[in-house]
């Protein structure tokens, strides 16, 4: 260490003490940690719904709304296991009444959230297909910058658990920013 | 060896240890003036004399002021506030940062403020990615420029003040307009220097303004009641500074009815606030009184007065001298021994010359004196050891260019003002 370097250390601790490093501490608690300083882009978002979904909260729309020119895209996957377990058990009639009961349930569903955030000023698009809730989900995250899915996703219907296994399932297997409500 | 000699040798050798920084300058004081009263140079009965209550009191009573609304998160406050009027723009923010330094520093303590705008102003152009030297600099001079403002914003003042008998107001006349031209000569030129630096994308500075627009200034007040009461008290002190010499009651007396006041108010524990008090500092001056008081006593301050007016022969070339000596000197060895020795030599010389101008020419070159190198001022210090501590490198010639310039500069400016009003044209 340089003289001068040494003179001033001397100094800068007889005159400030350890004041420095307690006023230090207190400023941490405002300052933003790197994290909060780096603002994602987000561009591209995929909301999965189903039956599970009655409702998506108000505080969502204005959360997504925070992002400007993102396109959503709302899906609404039809379980493709559990229409082949119904044709399989019950036969076609009962598996094509299911398929027709869900595509409804689907539409309606789609309209409704896709209204919603239209109103919020975001662009959106709608898609409703057969096949398996987890890993189409983690599938289309790939190329989304956000994943916002409600914590009962997929869930049976008796819901035992405040979150369900497929939402787990997902949330562990996106490299994505996930936003469960 | 008369006592003379002796005397001289004490002050000699306490000026060199301060210097050094060996052993703490506090020490360094005491331990010169207990030499003094156990050779019996400055006699006990003296003491008095030399003990200047007046600055004691007033340093003490505005350290309580300060500790006590530091707690409320006030000044957290300030730095964040400011931060976000900046919106993350690097004219804005060396402007801002110089400006709210410069008021804070004209009341507060430069030290108290260095150390609580720091922080914020280094995070703020870290944010910007930019070099914060310039940043910092122009806080270090912000500063120093605006302790030389008010009777209480920098130590030498105080003493001058005491020295005096000057008031509040007289400084504000004095001083203050000298103060607000070096600022902005300072910040002009800090903008000259680095103008190449100082620059962000219109699309960056936008995000910095939400980044920091994210931050909450009113989470930084710790306790609201305290916030407000110190607030109030704070206004109360700076009124009574402005009427106190109507009221006939000195500046320590403010200082001590307002540190009296908010510890009333607030109910803040004070042992507290008590163990606060920067009682090295004023170990220091006590010490340092004492000291200086040795070579009053034997007489060698009123024979250095005796041989300056052999050469010296007007008010005007006794005007340049103090300013020119106080702020060359102040630039090496620390302002406060400096005026401790200078006010005896003032005084002395108010036998021969009009020595009314000649204490704004000790404020002036005492207070920004300091400018000039990295250990002139103990804003410096602290700035510096602050940016050492954060890996930014800024060297005893990098603070030497800048801060030559702006010494001589601000000094200039300030000696030509108290020409023209105590001189004339």
């Amino acid at each position: 260490m340089s003289i001068f370097l040494t003179i001033i250390n001397r100094k800068f601790k007889n005159i400030a003490g350890t004041r420095y490093e307690r006023i230090l501490r207190n400023y941490k608690e405002f300052f933003l940690t790197e994290e909060e300083l780096s603002l994602p882009v987000i561009k591209s978002i995929l909301m999965p719904v189903d039956r599970s979904t009655r409702n998506v909260p108000e505080e969502i729309y204005e959360v997504l709304s925070a992002c400007e020119d993102a396109e959503v895209t709302v899906v609404y996957i039809m379980s493709e296991d559990a229409c082949a377990l119904i044709r399989q058990t019950l036969g076609e009639e009962a598996s094509r009444e299911f398929r027709q009961k869900e595509e409804e349930a689907g539409r309606e569903l789609l309209e409704r959230i896709a209204r919603s955030l239209e109103d919020s000023g975001l662009k959106v698009r709608t898609r409703m297909f057969f096949g398996n809730k987890s890993e189409d989900v983690i599938r289309l995250s790939r190329e989304r910058d956000l994943l916002v899915i409600p914590r009962l996703y997929g869930s049976e219907i008796t819901k035992t658990r405040s979150i369900s296994p497929v939402v787990m399932k997902i949330v562990h297997h996106v490299d994505i920013p996930v936003i469960v409500y | 060896m008369d006592q003379a000699s002796i005397a001289i040798a004490i002050f000699l050798f306490t000026y060199a240890l301060i210097m050094s920084e060996r052993i703490h300058r506090a020490v360094a004081a005491l331990l010169g003036a207990s030499l003094l009263l156990m050779l019996k140079i400055v006699p006990w009965e003296n003491v008095p004399d030399y003990l200047d209550l007046d600055t004691l009191l007033l340093l003490t009573g505005m350290m309580i002021i300060v500790n006590t609304a530091k707690k409320s998160g006030l000044f957290e406050y300030i730095a964040i506030k400011t931060a976000k009027m900046a919106r993350g723009n690097p004219i804005r923010v060396l402007l801002l940062f110089s400006f709210v330094t410069a008021l804070v520093s004209s009341f507060l303590d430069n030290v108290t403020t260095v150390l609580l705008l720091t922080p914020m102003l280094l995070y703020v152009t870290r944010l910007m990615e930019l070099d914060p030297v310039p940043f910092l600099l122009a806080e270090i001079f912000a500063s120093n420029i605006g302790g030389t403002a008010t009777l209480i914003g920098d130590p030498p003042n105080i003493m001058i003040g005491s020295a005096a008998g000057l008031t509040f107001n007289d400084f504000l006349m004095n001083m203050a307009p000298i103060a607000l031209v070096d600022l902005l000569l300072a910040f002009v030129f800090i903008y000259l220097f680095y103008r190449g630096e100082l620059k962000v994308s219109s699309e960056k500075e936008e995000k910095l303004g939400s980044i920091l627009n994210r931050m909450d200034e009113k989470g930084a007040i710790k306790d609201l009641r305290l916030f407000e009461k110190s607030v109030a008290v704070i206004m109360l002190v700076v009124v009574l500074f402005f009427v106190h010499d109507r009221l006939n009651i000195e500046p320590a007396v403010v200082a001590m009815f307002g540190a009296s006041v908010l510890l009333v108010w607030s109910k803040e524990s004070p042992e507290e606030v008590f163990e606060k008090i920067e009682w090295p500092a004023l170990f220091f001056f006590g010490g340092l009184f004492i000291v200086v008081g040795g070579l009053v006593q034997t007489g060698v301050i009123e024979g250095i007065a005796e041989k300056l007016v052999d050469y010296v022969h007007t008010d005007a070339q006794a005007l340049l001298l103090i300013t020119w000596f106080s702020a060359f000197s102040s630039a090496i060895v620390d302002n406060i021994p400096l005026t401790a020795t200078m006010i005896p030599l003032i005084k002395a010389m108010g036998a021969f010359f009009n020595n009314s101008p000649l204490w704004w020419a000790l404020s002036l070159g005492a207070c920004l004196g300091g400018n000039g190198t990295a250990i002139g001022a103990s804003a410096n210090v602290v700035v510096i050891g602050i940016a050492e501590r954060e890996r930014i490198k800024i060297s005893f010639m990098d603070f030497l260019k800048v801060g030559m310039i702006i010494m001589v500069l601000t000094v200039g400016a300030g000696a030509a003002i108290l020409w023209i009003r105590y001189m004339g044209v």
